[in-house]
């Protein structure tokens, strides 16, 4: 048995931080139904719709799409059609919680904001995790991760003085966003087993990359002045930075991030490097890192990245080279510990999975299913769950409710569409 | 008040961050977290910043933050039995792979999970490889990606790895505390997290995308991450505006708001990769046009068309954002002598049962063994 077993979840949201905060509850064994319509499908399948996308199974290709959506099942629904949003009711009847990330208003557009949701099961959890939350005078702006990195602060800690306030990722506020919100969730459920009571979360990804941001929160709030941004020094330690390394065979972009955190660290590394033995104490060290850094650079320079990582990690010095995403898939510490899970996903064939990031004992816990594919478990869900015949299903089909194949918006002008109605 | 985690006993033998910074949004719902803390106190307790008028071990402000609404024992002020009573009624336990000589052997109560957070896991090549957070940016593959073209690839500061591995860690700790409780579960679970993997949540989508169609970003210059396009912080006239366009939609309300007609319709913008290729003529007019405006102005604007602006707040205005004034965004943590700073709150709100909103921080062995009930 699963830790989650017994536990439902409809999945509603779409995107990064949603997703996979549902992939949480499905790795732990929850029962996760995702709900997309076949015009209003998980934008992340492709926020750029064309009809040749769509003949080319584009929707089942989405890498992005797939890594977030594993262990779930997956139904279409047309929730503007009032037979669509009747039965996402009847299926909310048999849940413990749903899960959003439409943008501010789309919910009660839909009439399915918390009060109409909670009308038809009263001890329903509504997890609803908008970039800024669903309170405030920001509450139904529009946002990306890359929005909720930029509101964060975060960017004003980041690089070089000289430079715009420096961003780290296309989407950093997404995956926190992700596990801020399963987070959410299983505080909600572990009340609702002790009382049966549902209640309204709310979630701000913005809020939860404020802890990301805490060093900088927490300098203006004692001293009122924020840390000096500094590039990759550091006011406690010398050397600390990234030092160029030997091409090799994934190019000639290859670092290694070194930090002396203490003497005993500082001692190892003259060791390997006798000639940093000009530089004497922590004090000297950082009224000279200029020179201090252009003599480690030498040394690193011509040596083999990895190889030099192993070397000094050995002797105790902090150490790490600068993977590539590529090199993630060979990564020696992933291999040992079978991190990746590959497994057959329909249309894509063999894919790698990253296992979930907590796993009892030494192995990873297995993955059961890929991601599921458009409408994939119709039959499964609206029959076997709410018991709908096949003349009904073949009923729901036929007006459009339900369907396997994406569509193009009825509104969509030529070229592409937006087919997204969230964000993040 | 109801507290969605009344009743749960969490123990944290380790202080670390990661440990502290999961146990502390338990700490905030109402569980029972007691830092078992050796003589000297937790590491945290040493880390900056730290506020001016206070001494160690009670003026950091990073370990106040982290450690709101626990209780702090010293693990040698505990008898045996005392020591023992307490991990028998813990629901969780939190370390950092090892615990202490005290504990050992580890006998834990059938409902107990113990969660270790450790930099790479037990086992593997890297399991004996000192940690850090910049070096876990190193190996996730997303510190090479920032930074100038030229390099160095810049580290992200802080202890951003560590909190995300703490958060990591409450999902899986508190997922199968549920699962004792719902009893699908009969024995005592020993979970791991490796900050290493916990971190991978923003690279991981990297390399499944290279292992299908061979592409590697490169460093491609600061705030430059396909695809989207236009995407980073710019100056306006008085502020710093973040940008993010993605949909055909957002693009051609982008162009409205900054008077270009003549990019809205040009077929090769109509996508993020036309128009990440085609920065080089984009970026300059659209900067010109930025700089006639204030940022404020820009992002209400924006928002009213379905734009995904940003203020982007330095640390002094990310206290005054109304957004994050309505929401009671940041509240105080009290330390010793009744100083207050102000933290980050829980990043997510229970309606019903809402989470202590800053609070006590307690002072090394402030509770008496005794009086843990």
């Amino acid at each position: 048995m699963s830790a989650l077993s017994g536990i439902r979840i409809i999945d509603l949201s779409m995107g990064w931080a949603g997703p996979l905060a549902c992939r949480h509850l499905a790795d732990m064994g929850a029962d996760v139904i995702k709900v997309e319509s076949c015009e209003r499908f998980d934008w992340w399948r492709s926020w750029e719709a064309t009809p040749e996308w769509i003949a080319d199974d584009g929707a089942e290709k989405s890498v992005a799409f797939n890594m977030v959506n594993r262990n779930k099942r997956a139904i279409t629904l047309d929730l503007e059609h009032p037979e669509g949003r009747r039965l996402l009711l009847e299926l909310v009847k048999t849940a413990h919680a749903v899960v959003e990330n439409y943008s501010g208003d789309v919910m009660h557009k839909l009439n399915l904001s918390y009060p109409a949701l909670q009308a038809a099961n009263p001890s329903l959890i509504l997890v609803s995790m908008p970039a800024f939350g669903s309170t405030g005078p920001w509450a139904k702006f529009r946002a990306y991760g890359s929005t909720v990195e930029q509101s964060s602060g975060l960017p004003h800690l980041q690089g070089y003085a000289e430079d715009p306030p420096t961003m780290e990722h296309v989407a950093l506020g997404d995956a926190v966003g992700g596990i801020t919100g399963a987070s959410a969730v299983l505080t909600a459920l572990r009340h609702q087993a002790r009382t049966g009571e549902g209640q309204f979360v709310d979630l701000s990804q913005v809020e939860a990359l404020h802890a990301l941001a805490s060093h900088g929160i927490l300098e203006y709030s004692v001293s009122g002045t924020p840390p000096a941004r500094q590039g990759n020094s550091s006011p406690r330690f010398a050397p600390h930075g990234t030092y160029p390394c030997q091409e090799d065979e994934r190019g000639d972009d290859v670092w290694l991030v070194i930090q002396v955190f203490n003497e005993t660290q500082w001692q190892a590394l003259v060791t390997l490097c006798p000639a940093l033995d000009e530089f004497g104490d922590l004090a000297d060290r950082q009224q000279r890192s200029a020179d201090l850094d252009t003599s480690l650079a030498a040394w690193t320079a011509p040596q083999n990245g990895r190889e030099l990582m192993y070397r000094l990690q050995a002797a105790g010095v902090p150490a790490a080279v600068t993977n590539t995403t590529a090199d993630l898939l060979e990564d020696d510490q992933l291999k040992a510990r079978h991190f990746w899970q590959y497994m057959q996903r329909a249309v894509v064939g063999m894919q790698p999975n990253p296992s979930a990031p907590y796993r009892p004992g030494t192995d990873p816990t297995p993955i059961d299913s890929p991601a599921p594919t458009l409408g994939q478990h119709n039959e499964a869900v609206l029959g076997g769950i709410l018991g709908l015949g096949e003349a009904k299903l073949a009923e729901l089909q036929t007006q459009g409710i339900i369907g396997k194949r994406p569509r193009m918006p009825a509104q969509a002008d030529a070229g592409t569409a937006d087919t997204e109605r969230t964000q993040d | 008040m109801t507290h969605a985690l009344d009743g749960l006993v969490v123990l944290d033998v380790s202080g670390s961050i990661a440990t502290a910074y999961c146990a502390k949004q338990m700490a905030d719902y109402g569980a029972q977290v007691i830092n078992l803390e050796p003589v000297g106190g937790f590491a945290t307790r040493f880390e900056p910043p730290f506020v001016e008028h206070l001494h160690a071990p009670e003026n950091s402000a990073l370990h106040a933050y982290l450690n709101t609404n626990k209780r702090s024992v010293c693990m040698d002020a505990l008898t045996e039995p005392q020591l023992r009573t307490l991990l028998h009624s813990a629901h969780l336990l939190l370390d950092d792979g090892h615990l202490p000589s005290r504990m050992l052997p580890w006998q834990p109560a059938d409902h107990c999970v113990r969660m270790s957070i450790s930099w790479y896991g037990a086992e593997g090549q890297y399991a004996d490889f000192t940690g850090s957070d910049a070096q876990i940016f190193a190996l996730n593959g997303m510190l090479r990606n920032i930074g100038h073209e030229a390099g160095p690839p810049l580290i992200p500061t802080g202890h951003q790895a560590q909190f995300v591995a703490g958060m990591t860690a409450y999902v899986g700790a508190l997922g199968h505390v549920l699962a004792a409780e719902l009893g699908n579960t009969n024995a005592a679970v020993h979970l791991n997290t490796s900050i290493f993997e916990a971190a991978l949540c923003f690279t991981d989508v990297g390399a499944i995308t290279y292992y299908n169609t061979g592409l590697q970003p490169a460093r491609l210059g600061i705030n430059r991450y396909p695809p989207t396009s236009p995407m980073g912080v710019y100056p306006c006239r008085d502020g710093w505006l973040g940008v993010s366009v993605l949909t055909p939609s957002q693009w051609h309300a982008f162009c409205e708001l900054l008077e270009l007609p003549e990019l809205k319709d040009m077929p090769l913008f109509q996508t993020t990769i036309g128009r990440f290729e085609a920065n080089d003529i984009i970026e300059p007019m659209m900067c010109e046009k930025l700089l006639q405006h204030s940022a404020e102005e820009l992002f209400y604007k924006g928002q009213a068309s379905a734009i995904p602006l940003a203020r982007v707040p330095t640390m002094e205005e990310l206290f005054s954002v109304d957004q994050f004034m309505q929401r009671q965004a940041f509240s105080s943590a009290s330390m010793v002598g009744g100083a207050q700073i102000s933290v980050p709150s829980v990043p997510f709100r229970l309606f019903s049962t809402p989470p202590h909103f800053g609070g006590p921080v307690a002072t090394l062995g402030e509770h008496d063994p005794g009086s843990l009930s």
